[in-house]
C-alpha cells in the first residue's frame, strides 16, 4: 500500500531538516513513542504504544535513515511488529521551500502482516494518516518554539 | 492474566452467582461456566449470529459482551426457551419447516427470530429477511428459515 | 375372515417427513466438538505465520513455556520427530507436508509452534507469546505468473512451480490406453467453424465457511494404548485411517468419532494436521487436548475451494451446432496438496462435456502450487467450475449467434436414446432425459415472458438481464476404481428384541438428515413405525466400517448399502417367520412385511408380528435347521458406476443504473436427482446449494494481496450471502431413476451449487449486454458493473 501526502511547514527548510531528524524532537513528536534510542549512526530502535482499533497493541520497530540530502530530502526505512502484526514501510521525504515555510512531502510503500494485514487492512490508511497528522502537529509546535 | 470480578445473572430463569475474569467472553460463561453448549460460536467479529441471546430481552451476540457487562441481566438462551416439554412456536415452526440442516446456527438464529417476533407480530418475508440478516446460515438458503418464521407467528397469532 | 389388529402404516419414501435429527438441535441439547468436556482435558493453540512466504530463523519459545498454567510448548521441528509428513489421498506427487513447518513457511497460516496449557485463553496468549523470526521470501500469488521462468517457487523438485499436468484431447479417451484417439481432429473441427467464441474466465476462490469451525479432541490412553479422536470431519472411518498410521498405531488402536457435525461443504473431508497433532500431543502429555479453530483460523487455514482460471474456446457452425470445445486450465491449488486436492481440478475436465454431444475436446490442465492456502473440495469439487466455463462459453454461443440459449442447448443435448453415454473424457452417463427437463423449466419460469418482461423493463430505461443455465454432475461417488479411499459404502441392520431395529451407516452425515431419510427406508422396507428404528453413524467403535458424506453419495451409496443389508435380515427374519408358521406349510419367499407384521402375501391371518419374530429370533427354540441365532445383518455395497444427475436453472437480474448493485429477483431450479426419498430434505439440499451458488456468482471471492496477505480473513470482508439477499426460489423437478443403485437416486447435495453460478452471471451479462459487455469476471460487485455501465458512457 502505498501512503503519501504532503505538509506545509511555517519554518524555513534547514531548520525542519534538523528537526525531522533529531532523536529527541523525534522521541516527544512521534504519537505513543515509550523508548526511542539511537542504537548506530544513523539507526533507531523505539518501542510505540498505538490505541487503535484492531491495530492496538506494543510495537518495537528500527528506523534507519538513508541517503541523507540536506536540506532537500532522505530516506527511510522502517520495521516494526507488535501483536497484531508487523509493518514494514520504505518512504522517501522531501522539503522544499515555499515562501517563508517549507512543504514536506512523503511517500511511503507500507508492507503489513498478520492482523494488520487482515483486519487492519481497511483501517491501516486511516490509522497511518491520524498518526501522521500528530506527528507533524508535534513538529510544528517545535518549530514554532525554536522560532519563538 | 486479568483479575476475577463478581457477576450476578438470571438465565433462564435460574440466578447465577460467580467469579469470572474479567476479560471472559458472556459466550464463554454460559458455554463453560454453566454447561449451556446451545449457544454456539461461529465467527470471532460478531458476524454470523450463532451466539445470538437475549439479554434482558433483546437479541444480543453474547460473543460480543463480556460477561462481567451481563452482570444483573436476565438471559435467555435457547436452552430456556421452550415451556417444560411444550416447544416454543419457533422451535417447532423451525422443526416443521424443515428450518435446519446442521443445526449450527439454528439457536442463534431462532433467537434473533424470537426478539423479531416480538417487536413485529407480523413481520412480511421481506421483514423477516432483514430480521434475521445478522444471522448466517450456510445450508438453507434461508427459504425454510423464513418458512419456519411465518409458522411460528402464526401459531403465535392464534393463541 | 380373520380380522388383524394394528394400525395401517403409510408408506413413507417419497414423503415430506420431518426431520428425527432436529429435536436435540432446536433445544440445544446437540453435542458438537466443542462441547465435549473430558476430566484433565488441556487446550491447544497454534502459533502461525503471518508472513506468506519464508525460511523460519528462529522461534522463541522460552517467554510461552514460562507461563503458569502451559504444560508444553512445541515446534514444528521438535514435532517433526514424532510427526511425519501428512499423506495424500491422491496418486500424484506432492512434497513433504508437515502437520506444523519445521524450516520454511508457505502461506500466511500456517502453523510454526504448538501450545498446550490449562484453558483456551491462556493456550492463546502463551501462542502469542511466541517470537519467530523469519527470512523472507518473495510471495509467489498470480499462478501464471508463478509459472514463468524467473518466479521464487515454493517447493523443491517442482520447477517452475508446477504440481501437475494433464493433456488429453481429440475425438475421445481410448478407454484401453487412456490416450487420446485424434488429437488433429480438434484443430480441424475448429477450422470447419463458423464461429468460435473465446474467453478467458476465473472461476474465483472461495472460502466454505461451514458455520461450526473446525475443532479436535483427542484423548490417548496410555494404559490401554488406545487413542480416541473427536473431530468436526466428513468421514470418521478415513481419520481413523490416517491417524492411526500416522501414530503408528493400527486401526484396532484408535476410535475416531464425528459428533454433531456443523456443516461440511467439502472442507471437512481432508484430515488437517491440527488433527494429527492433537493426537501426538495427547499421547506426549497423556491427558486429553482439544483444539477448537476460530474463524480467522478457518479462513487462513481450512481448504479453500476453487480457483481455477480457464482459456476456454467453444466452436460452432452458424445453425448452432456445436463442432468443439478448447480448454485449458491452471488450478492454482495454493502452498501444499492436502486429501485431494491434486484430483479436485480433474474432475473440471471431465464434467465439461456437460449435457451436449461434443464430437471434440482438447483439454489442458496444470495445476500450479501458490503461497496460498491449500484448495481441497468444496460443494461440488471440480464440477462447478468446469459446468461454469461450459454454460457461460454456450451461452456467449447464443449471443453470437443471436439463438435463444434455451434452443441453442436443446440442439446440441446427448438425446435420451443415446443413454448410457460415453463422454469424451472417458465417463459414462448413466441415464439422463434433458429435453422435459428443459421443457419444464421454461414453464415453471414462464421464459417467454420473462423475455418480454426484460425488453419492457429495457424500454423503461432499466437493467434488467435473463439467464439460463443446464448443467449435469456426477454424484454417488463412486466405484473404487475411481475413489482413492475406496468407493464402497457399508452399512448394519439389526433386528433387536422387541422388534425395533438400530441401523448404521458409514455415510456420516453433517446437516443431510440422513437420520430421517434412512429410517424412512427402513420404515418401509420392514413396514414398521418410524420411531421404531434408530440410525446410527460418526463413531467407528459402533458404525464397523465406512468412507464418508461427500460428493452427494449418501443416498446413492450409503442408502443403496443400508437397503442391501436390510435385504439380508429381512430374508433371515422370513425364514424365522416361516419356522413359528411352521403348522401353515409357509415358505419364507411366500412371506412379506406388512403393519407390523410379516405375513403370508395376500393372508393377513397367517401371520406372526415383527416383534414376535424378532424376539423368537434371540431365542430360537428350537432353533430351525441351518440357521444361526439373531438378526443383524450388514452389507458393502459397491456401486458399478457414478450417477449423473442433472437440470436446469433460470434466473432473472437487475442492476442499479447508479450504483452498479445487483439484485437477483428471480431464481428457478429445475433438477432431477432421480428417485426421491424426502423431497422436503431434497428442497433443502437444492436451497442450500443455490444459495452457494449463487454466493459464488455474486457475493463471495477469497482475496491476496500482492504479499500474500490475505485480506478477506473475517466475515467483514468476505461477502457470504444473507437471507436478505436471496429471493425466494421456485423449485420443480423431473425425474429420471438411475439404474445403477436399487433405490434410483442420484443425489441431490451439490446439484444447486453447480446450476446456480453460471446461470445468475449469464442473467448479468444479458442485462449489460446493450453495454456492449459479453462477459463478467465473478463475484458480481457493484463497483466492478458500475464500471462496466461507466466505460459505455453509461448508455446502453
Amino acid at each position: 500500500m502505498e501512503i503519501k501526502g504532503e505538509y506545509e511547514f511555517q519554518g524555513p527548510r534547514a531548520l525542519l531538516y534538523e528537526l525531522l531528524l533529531d532523536p529527541d524532537v523525534l522521541a516527544s513528536a512521534l504519537p505513543g513513542v515509550e523508548r526511542f534510542e539511537e542504537v548506530a549512526p544513523d539507526a533507531y530502535e523505539s518501542t510505540m504504544r498505538v490505541g487503535i482499533a484492531s491495530v492496538r497493541g506494543t510495537y518495537t520497530g528500527r528506523v534507519t535513515v538513508l541517503e541523507q540530502n540536506p536540506p532537500e530530502s532522505y530516506r527511510l526505512q522502517i520495521e516494526g511488529s507488535g501483536k497484531p502484526g508487523g509493518v514494514k514501510a520504505d518512504a522517501f521525504v522531501e522539503l522544499t521551500e515555499a515562501g517563508t515555510g517549507t512543504t514536506m512531502h512523503y511517500r511511503a510503500e507500507v508492507k503489513a502482516r498478520g492482523t494488520i494485514a487482515r483486519l487492519g487492512g481497511r483501517l491501516l490508511g486511516g490509522v497511518a494518516r491520524l498518526l501522521i497528522g500528530q506527528f507533524f502537529k508535534a513538529i510544528e509546535r517545535q518549530v514554532d518554539d525554536r522560532a519563538a | 492474566m486479568s483479575e476475577s470480578v463478581p457477576i450476578t445473572v438470571n438465565v433462564n430463569g435460574r440466578e447465577r452467582s460467580a467469579m469470572v475474569e474479567a476479560r471472559l467472553l458472556l459466550v464463554h460463561y454460559l458455554r463453560e461456566n454453566l454447561n449451556l453448549t446451545g449457544t454456539h460460536v461461529g465467527c470471532d467479529t460478531s458476524q454470523c449470529g450463532a451466539c445470538t441471546v437475549l439479554v434482558d430481552g433483546r437479541s444480543t451476540k453474547s460473543c460480543t459482551v463480556f460477561a462481567v457487562q451481563a452482570d444483573g441481566s436476565e438471559i435467555q438462551t435457547i436452552e430456556g426457551l421452550a415451556d417444560g416439554d411444550e416447544l416454543h412456536p419457533l422451535q417447532d415452526g423451525f422443526w416443521e419447516e424443515h428450518g435446519l440442516q446442521c443445526g449450527y446456527c439454528t439457536p442463534g438464529m431462532i433467537m434473533s427470530a424470537a426478539n423479531l417476533l416480538q417487536d413485529n407480530p407480523a413481520p412480511s418475508e421481506e421483514e423477516i429477511r432483514e430480521g434475521i440478516s445478522g444471522n448466517l446460515c450456510r445450508c438453507t438458503g434461508y427459504q425454510h428459515i423464513v418458512n419456519a418464521i411465518q409458522h411460528a407467528a402464526e401459531r403465535m397469532a392464534q393463541s | 375372515m380373520t380380522t388383524v389388529d394394528g394400525p395401517v402404516l403409510p408408506k413413507l419414501i417419497g414423503e415430506r417427513v420431518k426431520r428425527r435429527e432436529d429435536p436435540r438441535l432446536i433445544q440445544g441439547q446437540a453435542t458438537y466438538v466443542d462441547d465435549i468436556k473430558l476430566p484433565g482435558m488441556l487446550h491447544l493453540a497454534f502459533k502461525r505465520s503471518d508472513i506468506a512466504h519464508g525460511v523460519i530463523r528462529s522461534i522463541d519459545t522460552s517467554a510461552a513455556a514460562a507461563m503458569e498454567g502451559v504444560e508444553l510448548v512445541i515446534t514444528g521441528a521438535e514435532l517433526a520427530e514424532t510427526l511425519g509428513p501428512m499423506p495424500i489421498g491422491t496418486p500424484f506427487p506432492a512434497p513433504d507436508h508437515y502437520s506444523v513447518a519445521t524450516d520454511k513457511v508457505r502461506y500466511v497460516g500456517e502453523p510454526v509452534a504448538v501450545v498446550v496449557a490449562e484453558d483456551r485463553y491462556l493456550a492463546r496468549d502463551a501462542a502469542d507469546a511466541i517470537e519467530v523470526e523469519y527470512d523472507e521470501l518473495p510471495a509467489v500469488v498470480d499462478p501464471e505468473a508463478a509459472m514463468e521462468a524467473g518466479s521464487a517457487t515454493l517447493h523443491e523438485g517442482f520447477e517452475r512451480n508446477i504440481a501437475v499436468e494433464s493433456y488429453w484431447g481429440g475425438t475421445g479417451v481410448n478407454p484401453e490406453t487412456a490416450q487420446p484417439e485424434d488429437d488433429s481432429a480438434v484443430d480441424a473441427a475448429f477450422a470447419e467453424a463458423d464461429v468460435v467464441v473465446s474467453q478467458r474466465m476465473l472461476n474465483q476462490r472461495l472460502a466454505p465457511n461451514a458455520m461450526e469451525p473446525r475443532g479436535v479432541v483427542a484423548q490417548y490412553e496410555p494404559g490401554r494404548e488406545y487413542l480416541t479422536v473427536w473431530s468436526a470431519t466428513q468421514n470418521p472411518h478415513i481419520l481413523r485411517t490416517l491417524v492411526a498410521a500416522m501414530m503408528g498405531l493400527g486401526e484396532h488402536q484408535v476410535r475416531a468419532v464425528a459428533p454433531e457435525v456443523g456443516g461440511g461443504f467439502g472442507c471437512k473431508i481432508n484430515i488437517y494436521g491440527e488433527e494429527y497433532v492433537a493426537a501426538a500431543l495427547s499421547r506426549m502429555v497423556k491427558a486429553p487436548v482439544k483444539w477448537i479453530e476460530d474463524r480467522t483460523e478457518a479462513f487462513l487455514t481450512t481448504t479453500h475451494g476453487r480457483d481455477l482460471l480457464g482459456y476456454i474456446d467453444l466452436a460452432a457452425k452458424n445453425d448452432g451446432t456445436i463442432l468443439g470445445l478448447k480448454a485449458r486450465i491452471i488450478a492454482d491449488i495454493g502452498a501444499y496438496e492436502v486429501l485431494l486436492t491434486a484430483m479436485i481440478p480433474t474432475l473440471t475436465g471431465l464434467m465439461m462435456n456437460g449435457v451436449y454431444r461434443l464430437p471434440v475436446v482438447r483439454h489442458e490442465l496444470t495445476e500450479v502450487f501458490t503461497n496460498k492456502t491449500p484448495t481441497d473440495a468444496y460443494r461440488g469439487a471440480g464440477r462447478p467450475e468446469g459446468l461454469y466455463f461450459l454454460e457461460r462459453a454456450v451461452d456467449m454461443l447464443a449471443r453470437e449467434l443471436d439463438m435463444d440459449p434455451a434452443e441453442l442447448r436443446r440442439k446440441n443435448f446427448i438425446p435420451t436414446d443415446e443413454f448410457p453415454f460415453a463422454t469424451q473424457g472417458g465417463l459414462i452417463y448413466d441415464s439422463g432425459n434433458y429435453e422435459p427437463c428443459l421443457d419444464k423449466a421454461l414453464d415453471v419460469a414462464g421464459w417467454q415472458e420473462m423475455l418480454a418482461e426484460r425488453d419492457a423493463a429495457r424500454a423503461e430505461g432499466r437493467i434488467v438481464g435473463v439467464g439460463l443455465s443446464f448443467y449435469v454432475e456426477v454424484c454417488g461417488l463412486g466405484p473404487s476404481a475411481v475413489v482413492p479411499t475406496g468407493g464402497w459404502e457399508h452399512s448394519g441392520v439389526t433386528v433387536e428384541r422387541g422388534g425395533k431395529v438400530t441401523a448404521t451407516t458409514g455415510a456420516s452425515p453433517h446437516g443431510q438428515g440422513n437420520e430421517t431419510t434412512f429410517a424412512q427406508m427402513l420404515a418401509d422396507h420392514f413396514s414398521i413405525p418410524l420411531e421404531d428404528i434408530t440410525i446410527l453413524h460418526g463413531d467407528t467403535s459402533v458404525v464397523k466400517q465406512g468412507i464418508g458424506t461427500f460428493g452427494s453419495r449418501s443416498q446413492a451409496v450409503g442408502g443403496a448399502a443400508l437397503i442391501s443389508a436390510a435385504g439380508k435380515a429381512g430374508d433371515k427374519m422370513k425364514q424365522f417367520a416361516a419356522a413359528l408358521l411352521s403348522e401353515h406349510e409357509v415358505a419364507p419367499e411366500d412371506l412379506v412385511f406388512e403393519d407390523g407384521r410379516i405375513q403370508v402375501a395376500g393372508a393377513p391371518e397367517v401371520s406372526k408380528t415383527f416383534a414376535e419374530v424378532a424376539d423368537f429370533a434371540y431365542i430360537p427354540v428350537p432353533l430351525p435347521p441351518g440357521m444361526e441365532p439373531g438378526l443383524s445383518e450388514e452389507s458393502f455395497f459397491e456401486p458399478e458406476n457414478n450417477t449423473y444427475p442433472f437440470g436446469c436453472h433460470i434466473s432473472m437480474v437487475e442492476v442499479d443504473r447508479e450504483t452498479g448493485e445487483p439484485k437477483l429477483v428471480k431464481m428457478v431450479a429445475v433438477d432431477d436427482c432421480g428417485n426421491v426419498i424426502n423431497p422436503l430434505i431434497v428442497d433443502g439440499q437444492v436451497h442450500g446449494g443455490l444459495a452457494q451458488g449463487i454466493g459464488q456468482a455474486m457475493f463471495e471471492e477469497v482475496v491476496y494481496d500482492e504479499d500474500g496477505q490475505p485480506v478477506t480473513a473475517s466475515f467483514m470482508d468476505y461477502v457470504m450471502p444473507r437471507a436478505a439477499d436471496l429471493p425466494t426460489f421456485e423449485l420443480d423437478n423431473t425425474v429420471t431413476p438411475t439404474p445403477v443403485n436399487p433405490l434410483g437416486a442420484k443425489g441431490v447435495g451439490e446439484a444447486g451449487t453447480i446450476g446456480s453460478t453460471p446461470c445468475v452471471v449469464n442473467a448479468a451479462v444479458d442485462a449489460l449486454a446493450p453495454f456492449g459487455v459479453t462477459h463478467i469476471e465473478m463475484p458480481l460487485r457493484p463497483e466492478r458493473l458500475w464500471r462496466l455501465i461507466q466505460e459505455n458512457g453509461g448508455q446502453s
